[in-house]
């Protein structure tokens, strides 16, 4: 599904970001970036997205090597995948139903598969209710269900989440990691980095440990730290 | 909730246009200022074309024969003048025609024509050319005088040349205002949506994310730019139509025109091309302007 071959990134300003990274993660499975801020983590994300190209290796996407996909096809590739981030990402001047409608307009999806989805995926992440609401009548998590929710609505074979849980107090946050966990029980396949070393180490999840750019760990079923 | 993904992004477009008011308000003004000054080298231009088509087909020259020319003679050379390029017409004129036209015009010299009758006259024949381009009179001018039996040439020169140098001038003046109006005009509304460009790169970022295609993310800023480009159009269409009504109406009521025997292009017959003219201006100046501005957000 998401596949790493000796994929280095060195930016302009000379940093190197990420050095020579392998992993795989397969079909449905969840999986854990783990590593203190500055360690590679967001860039290993980006990479995924294509949002940032790695200088050297390759990297497969669902059998596609996006090492040299054209830039007209990156919106198709992002289709593919859902995403969240620390900051929600919400449109403030668009209610929650709306919010998720409008990822399935820019993907020109017909109005009667909207009318169907949105529904579907708000009752999924337990929103039902507060269709009409906006963005800033909601308390963090949320907000970040409905970013769920967007990220979900085009039905992704992966959900990445980038510090999803970053915003949020234990409790919520947990919430969130609880539904992420049922989201990939339904198939999807879910990668979250995160430094939240608690809940990484109470999910028992795979575990992909990066330090200085570095993938120093990948335990199958690991804590953040390395033995437990 | 809007549904239609045309209309969709037609409604974006229109948002866009009503969220920066004063630099939508600004960039508007400019252009119109721009278009006015524009239109008004362009409706001098379209008016001198207009006058010059008048006197071109008013006249051209007139071919004068050689004394005693034979019926044949004069059909064949007015064939020869009739082939010729940029030759729009040819009339011929008998010298009692010609009699008859110089008897009424100078009557207080009628004197002078007493020895002479319409049968029997010093006259010569001759062929009334008109051309459809009269900066080539030169051309076919001498191109006439190289036929046989043609004695002599007459042509008013002057007042072609310099006509035809005006109208040339105009011309140049419009080509450059035009250029001018059209780069000024790119940029300030390339600066105007840049600003909504601005104030939607999180709108933007999110479309993105979920995989918007560029041209998707483009359309409603487009749309915007040919929003301000068609609005700056119509307002610069309603002044520059209301003044050119107003300057033709003085200019009608005054003797200048009987003076000179010459009228202006009718208001109804210039501006379905000034329109025309405006409406692409506009359209293809916002569409630029906006792709100009898009340029640097799509890269992610």
């Amino acid at each position: 599904m998401i596949e790493f071959r000796n994929v280095s990134k060195t930016y302009s300003t000379g940093t190197e970001a990420v050095h020579n990274a392998n992993f795989t993660i397969e079909k449905g499975e969840f999986a854990f970036l783990v590593g203190t801020s500055g360690s590679g983590k967001s860039t290993l994300i980006k990479m995924i997205l294509k949002e940032e190209n790695p200088t050297s290796g390759n990297i497969i996407i669902n059998g596609k090597d996006t090492t040299f996909l054209k830039p007209k096809r990156v919106p198709y590739l992002r289709r593919s995948m859902g995403v969240v981030f620390q900051d929600f990402r919400l449109l403030p001047d668009k209610t929650v139903y709306e919010n998720v409608a409008f990822a399935m307009y820019i993907v020109r999806a017909t109005p009667k598969h909207i009318r169907r989805q949105v529904p579907m995926v708000l009752s999924l992440v337990g929103l039902s209710g507060k269709a009409k609401m906006y963005p800033n009548e909601l308390s963090g998590g949320e907000q970040q269900r409905v970013a769920l929710a967007r990220a979900l609505v085009n039905n992704p074979s992966m959900l990445i989440a980038d510090e999803p849980t970053g915003n949020l107090d234990p409790e919520t946050a947990w919430d969130i990691m609880t539904l992420l966990n049922d989201i990939n029980m339904r198939g999807t396949t879910v990668v979250v980095a995160t430094h939240a070393k608690d809940i990484v180490d109470r999910m028992k999840k795979r575990v992909i440990h990066i330090d200085k750019g570095v993938i120093d760990r990948d335990d199958k079923k690991g804590g953040y730290d390395s033995e437990i | 909730m809007r549904y239609n993904v045309l209309g969709y992004l037609v409604a974006e477009g229109f948002r866009n246009f009503l969220k920066n008011k004063k630099s939508t308000g600004a960039s508007l003004m400019i252009m119109c200022a721009t278009m006015l000054i524009f239109g008004l080298f362009f409706l001098i231009g379209q008016n001198v074309n207009y006058m010059l088509k008048e006197i071109e087909s008013a006249q051209g020259m007139q071919v004068f024969m050689i004394k005693d020319a034979t019926e044949e003679q004069i059909q064949t050379l007015g064939e020869q003048i009739q082939s010729l390029d940029y030759v729009a017409k040819t009339e011929f004129v008998s010298a009692a025609e010609a009699y008859n036209i110089v008897k009424e015009r100078w009557q207080e010299y009628s004197k002078a024509l007493e020895p002479y009758t319409v049968e029997k006259n010093p006259f010569k024949v001759s062929y009334v050319v008109t051309l459809t381009d009269l900066s080539k009179s030169e051309e076919v001018r001498a191109q006439i005088a190289q036929f046989d039996n043609v004695s002599n040439i007459e042509i008013r020169d002057k007042t072609i040349n310099a006509l035809v140098k005006i109208a040339n001038g105009v011309q140049w003046i419009s080509i450059g205002i035009l250029v001018l109006l059209v780069i000024i005009s790119i940029f300030i509304i390339a600066n105007t949506i840049k600003l909504t460009v601005h104030a939607r790169r999180k709108e933007i970022s999110i479309m993105k994310y979920v995989g918007a295609t560029n041209g998707f993310i483009r359309w409603p800023f487009i749309i915007e730019g040919i929003i301000i480009g068609v609005i700056a159009a119509m307002i610069s269409i309603l002044i520059l139509g209301a003044s050119y009504n107003f300057v033709v109406h003085k200019i009608m009521e005054s003797d200048i025109t009987s003076m000179i025997n010459m009228t202006l292009l009718p208001f109804n017959q210039i501006f379905t091309l000034v329109i025309a003219v405006y409406l692409i201006l506009g359209i293809g100046i916002g569409t630029l302007g906006s792709a100009i501005s898009m340029r640097k957000y799509l890269e992610v």
